[in-house]
């Protein structure tokens, strides 16, 4: 029975990635997916178009040290991962996928779903992701590239905002979760001064 | 069953015109007795009309629209602002659920802050509808948990962060407990506060299992240019001192098809808000294909509020 299944599922790996493979298609979203659209990022981009530059600088694939305006900082894969990897080597107002399609910035999230397909198909369906404006009606969502800087993805801890106001007379238990008593049985000011 | 209810629908009727009248009596031998206003600077009819005001649900449009001006005036001689007082019904074919995703839940308590503004709520008491609660990772124990936190930058290393705010429950324990029927469930599954009609008893506080109902123990103070002036009779309007008041889903903002203030201020994406009974909605999404849980889920209380994780 177990074998069956195993059987049955790689059989059912495989039949999808042939035909992707022959078509070059590439990737053209869920259909059971509601429909969205995405909010648009590019003219947001400081440096866009990018070809204003690059029209005159020679594409070089080498990786190398990068100086401003761009940073030699890229916390992305590891190591693994190099401008032209997402970047369209040609025409650099434009991003390229693993398949080699030409990639306008605001379907960005299309080159972040090549590799983080579990999380694109989340966002897809609206599991993962920010929905903009309403929870009704037009499903506007931001793009990956909104929240995450792509090249350093992950989010950088920061300050909350200030919490509770505490019940006057009495102090925030010591310890936070820990604390040795529940905020009643932690005896302030006010009541330390009684004989 | 239909006769049996119109019976008691009757009893009722009687009971109540019985008591108004009672009511009535007292207050206008009060009013005779009384020879400097009782009122506080608002008219004799406005006072009366508060004092008898009837029950949300039991109250004719036409009445309704009558509580709804005097609500406005009252918050002019307050806030000296004009505030919109809604009285937008359920959508039909809508009943609300909400997700939180704890893996992306950091903590920063941005939602915290947009509530306590939307909805009109005092910036120096106590009352805040939304709880984050620190936790260390591991654990699940909610007794454990902190809102106090104020480390200097969140996440801390060994935390997670648990948002908990009323779970608007489909068999609600408050609602159960409210000796004067002031809190109901509407038919979207949102569980509102008629606040003119609670009396303060705060017994629905202790029923509920998650620490959602809060009392206001003084007058919020809010700078007026801060007030929030949409609003709706169940949700954030002004509410007076000394009743219960709770997480309504922001019904001002939902029933238009809008965001709650706290999904919208989210940085991180982790809320996910939508109808239960849209098989194509983001929520149904949520609750088909991720591990789901919810709190206290042994009490029985059928909470709409779900938390899920990454993977």
């Amino acid at each position: 029975m177990l074998l069956a299944f195993g059987c049955a599922g790689l059989a059912g790996a495989q039949e999808p990635v042939a035909p992707a493979a022959e078509t070059t298609v590439g990737f053209a979203g869920y259909p059971d997916a509601p429909a969205l659209s995405v909010v648009p990022r590019q003219d947001e981009m400081r440096f866009f178009p990018c070809e204003q530059c690059h029209k005159f600088l020679e594409t070089e694939s080498q990786v190398r040290e990068l100086s401003s305006p761009h940073t030699n900082e890229l916390d992305h894969g590891e190591g693994r991962l190099w401008c032209l990897n997402c970047h369209e080597g040609e025409d650099r107002d434009y991003l390229v996928t693993l398949l080699g399609e030409r990639i306008e910035y605001n379907d960005s999230h299309l080159v972040c779903g090549g590799c983080h397909a579990n999380r694109h198909r989340d966002w897809y369906f609206g599991a993962h992701g920010k929905r903009a404006d309403n929870w009704q009606g037009e499903r506007r969502v931001y793009n990956c590239a909104h929240c995450h800087d792509p090249h350093e993805p992950a989010l950088e801890p920061r300050a909350p905002e200030p919490m509770p106001p505490v019940r006057k007379g009495l102090a925030r238990p010591e310890g936070g979760a820990h604390a040795p008593g529940f905020p009643w049985e932690t005896q302030t000011d006010s009541t330390e001064e009684q004989p | 069953m239909s006769a049996g209810k119109k019976a008691t629908g009757g009893n009722d009727v009687k009971s109540r015109s019985a008591r108004r009248a009672f009511l009535k009596g007292i207050a206008m031998a009060g009013a005779a007795a009384a020879a400097t206003p009782a009122w506080g600077g608002r008219t004799f009819q406005d006072a009366m009309g508060d004092f008898f005001q009837k029950h949300y649900l039991r109250m004719s449009p036409d009445e309704v629209q009558a509580a709804i001006e005097r609500i406005q005036r009252r918050a002019q001689d307050r806030f000296g602002v004009d505030i919109n007082v809604k009285n937008t019904p359920a959508q039909a074919g809508v009943v609300f659920g909400y997700a939180i995703n704890i893996s992306k839940c950091k903590g920063y308590r941005d939602c915290v802050s947009a509530c306590v503004k939307e909805n009109n709520l005092g910036r120096d008491s106590q009352v805040q509808y939304i709880r984050v609660l620190e936790m260390d990772q591991g654990t699940m124990n909610l007794e454990n948990g902190d809102h106090y936190y104020a480390p200097e930058t969140v996440p801390q290393e060994g935390k997670f962060y648990l948002p908990v705010q009323c779970m608007q429950c489909d068999d609600p324990p408050c609602v159960k407990a409210c000796p004067v029927n002031a809190t109901w469930m509407e038919p979207d599954g949102i569980v509102v506060v008629d606040y003119d009609w609670c009396i303060g008893c705060r017994y629905c506080m202790t029923a509920c299992p998650y620490w959602a109902r809060h009392f206001n123990w003084s007058e919020p103070e809010i700078p007026a240019e801060e007030i929030n002036l949409d609003t709706h009779y169940l949700g954030n309007r002004p509410r007076p001192k000394g009743v219960v008041e709770k997480c309504h889903f922001c019904v001002q903002r939902t029933r238009e098809g809008r965001q709650p203030a706290c999904m919208e201020a989210c940085p991180t994406g982790a809320r996910v808000f939508g109808n239960l009974l849209d098989p194509d909605s983001e929520i149904r999404y949520v609750l088909e294909n991720k591990t789901v849980f919810r709190l206290k889920e042994d009490l029985g209380t059928e909470p709409k509020f779900w938390y899920y994780t990454d993977g």
